[in-house]
């Protein structure tokens, strides 16, 4: 099993699960975030005096899927929520130890 | 007897005056010269002035005579004045006049001491506020001789909710001042006692407050009633003894009388002084007595707040529920009294609101303009509003002054994110409005300033209260609370500005969260696309405080930071957008939207005039104006050649002026109308400079006449618009139009109250620099900004003025030799600008 975090823009979450939905996956977790990568935040503006927006809002979606689904996924993601712009966001993917479903207590495969 | 006024019947008023007299002094000298011998005194007073009354042809007249203060009372004291008011039910003339001399001259004869007055009744229906001791004394009015409707007419004029309001507040003013006389001590060796703390003027002070406040206010105060009598069957005896001594109007026990008053009154001991301690330590027993108990109602009674309303412990009371009940449109008034007393309404009232309400309906509750413009005031943001509001809508009364909000009152709607009945989770929305007035929260003091700026904030309010009343029905809400408040808005009678303002915020109240949520802000063409929809910067303003409130009452923590920041990213880029792209944004032929414009023209302007004047304007031009004032434009700018000026200079209602300039392109122009509205003391509030690729130049300003010089000459306009020619065509200076106003003018008065902001900016907008100047609003400033400009060979294209409270937020767009300035030029007038505005220049 995989964990896929993916950091997305605000306004490509519905996007996203629409590309997800695609590929049968259902569950996910999906988180309001602030912080910043290469984009580093940036300067507004406002009558003359300038202010630093040095963490961006972003969205976290967080999946769990069957590790031979994973690429798919992340192509998926990827596409999904590209702008071609800086600031469009990042996807991990990181191993899953064990997985137990909390109603029943078993274990999954 | 008067040798000018023969009256054969004054032998038997001689008669009759001294018999009351004589019988008077007999009890006083028995020791029993209080309440009950009095009243037998003023009997006997009422039936001589009866008799001279019909003597005096008075029960052939529209007459009414009415006893007053003490002797209304029936506590006509041994040589007090006779107090009596003679009331005529129609005007005065020569008969009338005769009588009062019949009925008055005889009085005097015989020595007695009256205080007259004479009005026409329907003189009372204005109160008499520069005479607070008269006001006093007609609230023991009691009925003498006369007509009995005259009395009655009387009652109804006089004992009005404001009038007994006013009394109140003029009674504790003069008890405080009385009082003060005293060094505000009972305890005088040689106690005054009409006059001083505890004594008769504070006892009938205790119940007057009683009266206008709370009638059985006595019942549960620190005396028991019976107490409160001895007291002042005591001092009404002393003050008899002191009458019968002196043989005048004497209230002072001093030391000498002390001994004789308590032989008088009996008082037992061997040696003088033991009577006389008696005595006092009486006085001073009873007087505490009345000191307490007038204490105890001031602090108990509710004090006046409006119209028959008053604020005591338990809140804002009506103070004559009955009345209340029949005058449902003062009800909106207690809950606004509240608010400016940061009080609740009690109990009481809104048991009384509730138990009426139903009699209703929602336009008798603000049958008049003054009522409708209440409610609004009512509505403005600040603490409390929310408690109010929820009182109002437990009692009942919220939902029948708007039958919409009734609609949604418990209702239910089920989805993942709400918590609360939507009228719950209306009201949190202006909670949330309200709590930001006063947040010290450092990441909500931007929204807090946006708040502050609202020019009518309570048109926010309005549109929260009924921006889901929609949600009845289970499809969209939107429109549907747009048709619902429609009809709110109707009885309402709000100005059309007010209502176009409140009916877009509720049919948009999801816009701005969709677009921060689920679009991508960082696209320029988003934002022009959200600026074009929104129009301008105070729709902006509000939508975005509304959308903040409206997320934040969802639920606990559904306005995350996450969110705040989202939203005030497209508030801040909408707002640049709005202040300084628009210049891009050019009105071309066909241009959408124009269709209304151009069919409600009016006959003398053709389809062709109308749109060769917009064509290369902005388009903002279109939202910054109404239609009628666009018109005005187009005939100002009709037929104008080179050297000419056209002017309008007109004012609506209010204080506001507007002067609109059309000229073909003149150097200097924007700064030289500065230098001249300054130089006549004028106030520019607004102020908006728009030029055309064909060079017309329009420059429409807003101001305030605060000497009101415009309105006190006649020939002011007309001087004000030469002065403007001769300096536009350039044969006078602006300096010289200045005269003794330069020096303010010129020079920045007094430090500012804070630094001012310059930034420059050349990436903002396709065609021009943007200087956006914040700085502390004053006389000339605006003038002193130009001249810098002109003086650095800068055209000022477009501008954009606002003033907020004390500051200026002024946006111009300019261009010298119709390009961008480099980044030199940019640094070079930035720099001349601090040094205007901060006063080194």
């Amino acid at each position: 099993m995989k964990l896929i975090k993916c950091i997305i823009r605000p306004n490509k979450v519905d996007e996203v699960k629409d590309a997800l939905a695609k590929l049968s996956i259902a569950g996910m977790t999906v988180t309001e975030v602030r912080g910043h990568g290469k984009q580093k935040g940036h300067t507004a503006i406002y009558r003359g005096k300038e202010y630093n927006v040095s963490l961006l809002p972003k969205m976290e979606i967080e999946i769990v899927v069957p590790d031979n689904l994973a690429d798919d996924v992340v192509k998926a993601v990827v596409q999904a929520a590209r702008t071609g712009e800086i600031g469009d966001g990042r996807v991990f993917v990181l191993p899953v130890l064990e997985s137990y479903r909390i109603r029943t207590g078993e274990k999954e495969a | 007897m008067s040798s000018t006024h023969p009256d054969p019947q004054t032998p038997t008023l001689v008669t009759a005056f001294d018999a009351a007299r004589s019988e008077l002094e007999s009890d006083v000298l028995r020791g029993a010269g209080g309440r009950a011998a009095m009243e037998r005194y003023s009997d006997r007073v009422d039936a001589m002035l009866r008799q001279l009354f019909v003597e005096a042809g008075g029960a052939e007249l529209q007459v009414v005579l009415i006893a007053l203060g003490g002797y209304g009372r029936r506590h006509l004291c041994l040589r007090s004045d006779i107090d009596v008011l003679v009331l005529f039910g129609t005007p005065i003339g020569p008969t009338e006049e005769t009588f009062l001399r019949a009925f008055l001259h005889p009085l005097w004869d015989l020595g007695v001491a009256v205080g007259h007055q004479v009005r026409e009744v329907e003189e009372l229906g204005t109160l008499e506020v520069d005479n607070p001791e008269f006001l006093l004394a007609l609230l023991d009015a009691r009925q003498v001789a006369g007509q009995r409707q005259w009395f009655d007419r009387f009652n109804e004029l006089f004992h009005t909710a404001a009038a007994h309001a006013y009394i109140l507040k003029s009674l504790l003013q003069l008890i405080d001042e009385r009082h003060a006389a005293f060094n505000s001590t009972l305890y005088q060796l040689e106690p005054d006692v009409k006059d001083a703390p505890g004594a008769l003027r504070d006892l009938t002070a205790t119940r007057t407050i009683a009266m206008l406040t709370d009638p059985l206010l006595l019942r549960r105060g620190p005396a028991d009633p019976a107490r409160f009598e001895q007291a002042e069957d005591f001092l009404l005896r002393v003050r008899s003894t002191l009458h019968l001594d002196a043989g005048r109007n004497q209230n002072v026990l001093g030391h000498e009388m002390q001994e004789r008053t308590a032989d008088l009154l009996g008082y037992p001991g061997a040696e003088p002084s033991q009577r006389v301690e008696r005595l006092m330590s009486d006085y001073f027993r009873h007087a505490r007595t009345v000191s307490r108990s007038l204490e105890w109602a001031r602090k108990t009674a509710p004090v006046p707040v409006g119209a028959n309303l008053g604020v005591s412990r338990d809140g804002v009371r009506f103070l004559d529920p009955v009345q209340a009940a029949r005058n449902p449109a003062g009800w909106i008034g207690a809950f606004r009294a509240a608010l400016g007393a940061e009080a609740e309404v009690s109990e009481e009232a809104l048991s009384c609101i509730q138990q009426h309400v139903d009699r209703y309906r929602a336009d008798d509750f603000f049958p008049q303009a003054a009522d409708r413009d209440a409610l609004m005031a009512l509505l403005r943001p600040r603490p409390g509003l929310y408690e109010r509001l929820s009182e109002m809508h437990d009692c009942g009364l919220l939902g029948r002054v708007f039958p919409e909000f009734q609609a949604i009152s418990w209702r239910v709607v089920r989805d993942f994110y709400h918590k609360y009945t939507v009228d719950e989770h209306t009201l949190q929305t202006i909670r949330n409005l309200e709590r930001l007035t006063t947040t010290t929260d450092p990441a909500r003091q931007r929204f807090r300033t946006v708040l502050a700026e609202v020019d009518r904030p309570e048109l926010l309010v309005l549109a929260l209260l009924l921006h889901d009343v929609g949600k009845w029905r289970d499809d969209d809400h939107a429109t549907e609370s747009v048709r619902m408040a429609e009809g709110a808005l109707d009885r309402l009678q709000l100005d059309e500005e007010g209502r176009d303002t409140v009916l877009f915020l509720i049919r948009h109240h999801l816009q701005m969260s969709l677009v921060a949520f689920r679009r991508d802000t960082e696209d320029p063409e988003i934002v022009k696309d959200f600026a074009a929809f929104i129009g301008n910067e105070e729709r902006l303003k509000m939508l975005g405080l509304l959308t903040i409130a409206d997320v934040e009452a969802v639920a606990p923590g559904t306005l995350t930071q996450w969110k705040e920041e989202l939203l005030w990213r497209l508030y801040v880029d909408t707002y640049n957008h709005l202040t300084q792209r628009y210049g891009d944004e050019l009105i071309e032929r066909n241009q959408a939207g124009l269709d209304g414009l151009l069919r409600g023209r009016p006959d003398d302007l053709s389809v062709g005039e109308i749109t060769r004047f917009l064509e290369g304007l902005p388009q903002r031009y279109l939202q910054l104006f109404p239609r009628e004032a666009i018109y005005r434009h187009v005939r100002l700018a009709r037929d104008i050649h080179p050297d000419e000026m056209h002017v309008s200079l007109d004012r609506a209602d209010g204080p506001v002026w507007t002067l609109a300039v059309a000229t073909l392109d003149k150097p200097s122009l924007f700064s030289n109308i500065c230098g001249v509205l300054s130089s006549f003391g004028m106030n520019i509030i607004r102020g908006h400079a728009l030029t055309n690729p064909n060079g017309l130049v329009l420059d429409v300003f807003q101001f305030t006449d605060d000497e009101r010089y415009l309105e006190l000459n006649a020939d002011a306009r007309d001087q004000m618009v030469q002065v403007l020619e001769d300096v536009v065509s350039g044969r006078t200076e602006v300096a010289a139009t200045l005269g003794p106003r330069e020096q303010g003018v010129l020079h920045a008065r007094g430090a500012p109250f804070f630094g001012p902001t310059i930034r420059s900016d050349n990436q903002a907008s396709g065609r021009y620099t943007i200087v956006d100047i914040v700085a502390t609003n004053g006389l000339g400033l605006l003038y002193r900004i130009s001249r810098v400009m002109s003086r650095h060979g800068c055209d000022v294209d477009l501008v954009l003025i606002a003033t907020e409270g004390e500051r200026a937020i002024d946006v111009f767009h300019i261009t010298k030799g119709g390009a961008k300035l480099t980044e030199a030029e940019q640094r070079e007038l930035t720099a001349d600008l601090h040094r205007t505005l901060e006063g080194s220049l």
